[in-house]
């Protein structure tokens, strides 16, 4: 394509490296990256090594229905593009802020956005069927919490926020969306045309606070994993809210 | 640079008229003042007036043709009506094929929307944004056509040779260069001259470009008196004042108060209140603020909160924008301040209604620029309907035009001389031409402004005059490379030329007729059912009065005989 | 009428970058209430240096002409209050375009693309007039609200600082509001992954930011092109479907 006017330094600009398979983003030196993998690799450990078995009938999501699943979950929270947006902003620094003079952004760094390795974000959908098959796990484990204690409790309250917020976050996916109604040029020349042009209203809007409902949901995630272990190690912060 | 037509202005006439020479085979070059797309035509808000039924199944091109007369207050031409109102509902239905999207009815079929003087809901629209659609679709289209696109560059001179049209001179903006355009037909499309007015809702390129163009090389201007005010323009806060607020807001329901919360229009125009006439609406809000029944702001008050925020937001989301941002007014909630502003200019270049072509052989007008359709007052959506229709008559006939004809050669002597004049601006020393630019807008805007006087036409006359003397010093710094100083020069010799124009014949016109209301001559007479001429002889501009051509009798019978008060 | 006529002695001072000297000039105008920065930057041109180099039309918002980069931040000048502005204002050209003169830089690359993206097709098929429900409208009619000030092109990075092979996202939009017209039969998508460079985008949301229409450029026109693209050339299932049909 003719791009006009648009000067550059092809070799300086580094996108053209053909022969890389992997990025030049990963080969820079980025303390913030090795920093994120170290904590991930951290985290990995720690709930592999340390699993928290359920206690009173309530299972940590982490290990809902088994930590084995637990890479297809990563993987859709790494190929989200809310996510996607924060890491290549806060980690790889492209760009680092809109404001043009804080960016640490330049043409001396090499860029390949999502065209070699983060090709593979494109297959964000497949990790979303994955993890819709899952979900139903999670409300599975909402029922098994109130069957074992035969109450609401405050722990059981706790994993249905979480679910919740996980169902959102899945439903509120952009790939969700392409599938809802993204794709559809002509609704009224399909099929209850109208009807799904409201759920892709519905759905859009969930899709509006996509990037609020990941991090929402992750810190919950990780708040109910936190919760659960305290729990388990004895501490006595749950308690019945209504008897069933 | 050689081409067989050339095109300046690349608002929606002269796109138009790029589409139709191009399909025909036609080599075509446009060049505009400024980038392509970012023409007036964008600030089009309400739509395109055709009588497609889709909304009022008994709209029909005949009560479209009668309005436009009558609301034209019978001295437009009746074969351009006739050919607006026939063909517009075809160029709309190709807009639409060329990719325009318009906002639908229940059945899938165009909406259309009712609009001040129009008998039927007309107005095909989308959303407040149907010009911004229709200039990006032609944008598209002319892109994707043959062609050929020179942006930024300033048309100084046509040349005529023996009669007919030779070539045109332009600079380049960005460069600095002078280009010299040869071809064989030229179309002027280059839109109003709302600039020459302090209060305006029209854009930087708006000076009147065209028609001082088309004076110099010989075409007639007519009916340059005929200015319309919109009723309703911004304000507040000073840096937006002029600044449109679409006719829309009305059409959807809104309705206009004066201080003491009085519904005034029902007073003025019983019948048709807030949806009569742009000139009425304008007159009658004028009249309320000089009876001290405005705001402190010097306005009056629109108001459509009634309508709900929801509604508001769908149907009118530039206006809700444009209050919030500019003035922090929220229009779901309050009243819009509101006073007339300076919107179009009904009169223009005189062509012939079935081909465009001016008097000069080779040159072409179309859109605002030319005269004609709107008589003395336009409709709301009458502009885009004639910049569609008569592009695409304009591009047709140039072609026809140039079809076999050989290219006119210029001498480079005159060109040369040309270049110097050009240059002669730019020198250490002169006159800033935007004081006398400011100067002008404020003569024009106190005394050949919404209400005239023959005194105060008289007074502007001599200031016109002065101001002419006091032009020749004008001079800028710099050189030829992007130079708005440099253009402000060029531009106030148009703009002086045009406002001559303008307040001598208002000045002739001894009635009050549409958009020209004299309070010495308050009513209409039926003498002045005439139109209002001027040339240039020999350096001198003179006036002739024509008769409006009476309407044969099969169209005849389609309009509301002519009502003259004393009679 | 006092608020309107009152000669107010207050005045701002600010700086406008000028080529000549590359480098930022003070300049001090009067202020007005409710004032922009484009009427600032006026008063300079038209009263104190005439040379300075601007590019203005409409002053409503409309056009797209008076793009800038102001205090950092790519805005449309007409449309920037000077009161949202802290003392101190800066105004530069777009930094991703080749710089002319002053504030006026070389936006001309965006026409060349333009011209390359396929051009709207409608299915001939379709009963003229034709019918087109409102729901079928909606989508495209929030691209068609674009003004073309390239504002998204500026702030892009893929753009201004890698000067890479990608259209940029005024062109997504151009192209989903193509490809969403209901009665369109192209699917642009593929045209965007391959010669437009769609997956350079990494999606960081900046245009979607600087947008003074307030058009979702990200969320609904890019996303949406880059799910259209893994359809028809990363989607392995979809891919061996066509492969089995194709043979059929």
């Amino acid at each position: 394509m003719d791009f006009g006017s648009r000067e550059r330094n092809e070799v300086e600009a580094g996108y053209v490296s053909r022969n890389d398979t992997i990025p030049r983003e990963l080969k820079e030196p980025n303390p913030r990256l090795w920093l994120f993998i170290i904590l991930i690799g951290i985290a990995l450990y720690l709930i592999v090594e340390f699993p928290v078995k359920p206690i009173d009938g309530y299972i940590d999501p982490f290990y809902a229905p088994t930590v084995l699943v637990l890479p297809l979950v990563g993987l859709f929270r790494i190929t989200c593009y809310a996510y996607r947006k924060d890491y290549h902003r806060h980690i790889f620094k492209h760009p680092l802020e809109c404001s043009i003079n804080n960016r640490h952004d330049s043409q001396k760094r090499g860029y390949t956005g999502e065209t070699r390795l983060f090709r593979l974000e494109n297959l964000h959908r497949y990790f979303l069927y994955g993890s819709i098959l899952i979900l139903p796990f999670f409300y599975l484990d909402i029922y098994k919490a109130l069957a074992f204690n035969m109450a609401i409790t405050l722990a059981a309250v706790i994993l249905a926020v979480n679910t919740i917020l996980v169902t959102l976050y899945l439903f509120s996916c952009h790939a969700f969306r392409h599938l809802t109604g993204g794709g559809t040029d002509c609704y009224s020349c399909k099929f209850a045309g109208r009807s799904r042009r409201s759920f892709f209203d519905v759905q859009s809007y969930l899709n509006s606070h996509h990037e609020q409902l990941a991090w929402a949901s992750l810190l919950m995630f990780i708040f109910v994993d936190l919760y659960l272990r305290a729990l388990s190690s004895g501490l006595n912060i749950n308690f019945i809210i209504l008897h069933l | 640079m050689r081409s067989d037509i050339l095109i300046i202005g690349a608002g929606g006439a002269g796109m138009r008229a790029a589409i139709a020479a191009c399909e025909k085979g036609a080599d075509v070059i446009i060049v505009t003042k400024s980038l392509i797309g970012k023409a007036h035509t964008v600030m089009a808000e309400g739509g395109i007036a055709a009588s497609i039924a889709d909304v009022d199944k008994a709209d029909n091109w005949e009560t479209h043709f009668s309005d436009t007369i009558v609301e034209g207050v019978y001295i437009g031409d009746w074969r351009m009506a006739e050919l607006l109102a026939k063909e517009a509902p075809e160029r709309v239905y190709e807009l639409e094929r060329y990719g325009a999207i318009f906002d639908r009815t229940d059945e899938g079929k165009i909406m259309q929307r009712a609009f001040g003087g129009h008998t039927y809901k007309r107005l095909c629209h989308i959303g407040d944004k149907t010009g911004l659609e229709l200039i990006r679709t032609l944008e598209d289209k002319v892109l994707h056509s043959k062609a050929k696109i020179y942006d930024e560059i300033y048309i100084t001179k046509l040349f005529i040779k023996d009669g007919r049209f030779a070539g045109a001179l332009g600079i380049e903006m960005r460069s600095g260069d002078f280009i010299f355009f040869n071809a064989k037909a030229i179309i002027i499309s280059t839109g109003g001259c709302g600039r020459v007015y302090k209060i305006t809702s029209n854009s930087w390129e708006s000076t009147g470009d065209g028609l001082a163009l088309a004076y110099n090389a010989g075409a007639r201007l007519k009916d340059m008196e005929m200015i319309q005010f919109h009723p309703t323009g911004m304000v507040w806060p000073p840096g937006v004042r002029g600044l449109l607020v679409t006719e829309s807001v009305r059409g959807e329901g809104g309705i206009l108060l004066n201080t003491n919360h009085e519904r005034f229009m029902l007073r003025y125009s019983p019948e048709k209140r807030e949806l009569d006439a742009r000139d009425v609406v304008a007159r009658s809000i004028y009249y309320e603020i000089k009876a001290g029944r405005g705001t402190a702001h010097g306005a009056v008050y629109l108001d459509i909160s009634h309508k709900g925020a929801d509604f508001i937001k769908r149907k009118l989301p530039g206006m809700y924008s444009q209050f919030m941002e500019f003035a922090g007014v929220d229009i779901t909630k309050e009243p819009m301040e509101v006073a007339p502003t300076v919107h179009y200019q009904m009169g223009g270049i005189e062509v012939d209604p079935y081909t465009t072509s001016t008097c000069v052989s080779g040159v072409f007008a179309s859109g605002e620029v030319a005269s004609g359709l709107h008589g003395a007052n336009r409709l709301g959506g009458n502009s885009l309907a004639d910049i569609l229709v008569f592009g695409k008559i304009a591009g047709d006939n140039a072609f026809e035009f140039v079809n076999g004809k050989e290219f006119t050669e210029v001498l480079s002597n005159e060109i040369e001389s040309e270049i110097e004049r050009v240059k002669g601006y730019i020198r250490e020393g002169g006159r800033n031409p935007y004081n006398l630019m400011d100067e002008l807008t404020t003569v024009m805007e106190d005394y050949v402004g919404i209400m005239r006087v023959g005194d105060d036409m008289r007074a502007a006359i001599k200031r016109i005059d002065d101001l002419k003397i006091r032009a020749r010093e004008m001079g800028v710094r710099g050189t030829t490379k992007y130079n708005h100083g440099l253009l402000g020069c060029l531009e106030v010799e148009n703009m002086l030329i045009v406002c001559e124009a303008i307040a001598k014949s208002a000045l002739m016109r001894e009635e009050s007729r549409g958009g020209h209301t004299r309070s010495d001559f308050p009513k209409r007479r039926r003498e002045w059912k005439r139109n209002i001429i001027c040339y240039n002889n020999g350096g001198v501009m003179d006036f002739v009065t024509e008769p409006v051509p009476d309407l044969p009798d099969n169209l005849a019978r389609l309009v509301k005989p002519e009502v003259y008060e004393d009679e | 009428m006092s608020d309107l006529n009152s000669v107010s002695n207050r005045r701002i001072t600010i700086s406008i970058y000028r080529s000549e000297s590359r480098s930022y000039v003070d300049y001090t105008v009067p202020l007005e209430d409710g004032m922009v920065v484009l009427d600032a930057v006026r008063y300079v041109q038209e009263f104190i240096d005439t040379t300075l180099a601007i590019r203005w039309n409409c002053k409503a918002a409309r056009c797209g002409s008076c793009a800038a980069e102001i205090n950092n931040m790519p805005k449309l000048m007409c449309k920037t209050r000077i009161d949202t502005l802290p003392d101190k204002i800066r105004v530069a050209p777009m930094g991703a375009f080749t710089n002319v003169s002053d504030l006026v830089t070389d936006v001309s690359e965006n026409y060349m693309i333009n011209r390359q993206i396929p051009e709207f097709k409608p299915d001939e098929r379709a009963e003229r007039p034709w019918r087109i429900a409102q729901i079928d409208v909606d989508r495209t009619k929030e691209f068609r609200k674009c003004i073309e000030c390239f504002l998204c092109q500026d702030v892009c990075h893929v753009i201004r600082e890698h000067k890479a092979d990608y259209v940029g996202p005024r062109h997504v939009v151009k192209v989903a509001s193509l490809d969403m017209h209901p009665l369109d039969t192209l699917d642009r998508s593929e045209f965007l992954n391959r010669e437009g460079g769609l997956g350079f985008c990494n999606i960081t949301k900046c245009c979607q930011e600087v947008c003074p229409e307030g058009i979702h450029i990200t969320d609904n026109a890019i996303i949406q092109e880059k799910e259209r693209a893994v359809d028809g050339d990363y989607d392995p299932l979809l891919w061996i479907s066509r492969k089995i049909r194709h043979n059929r």
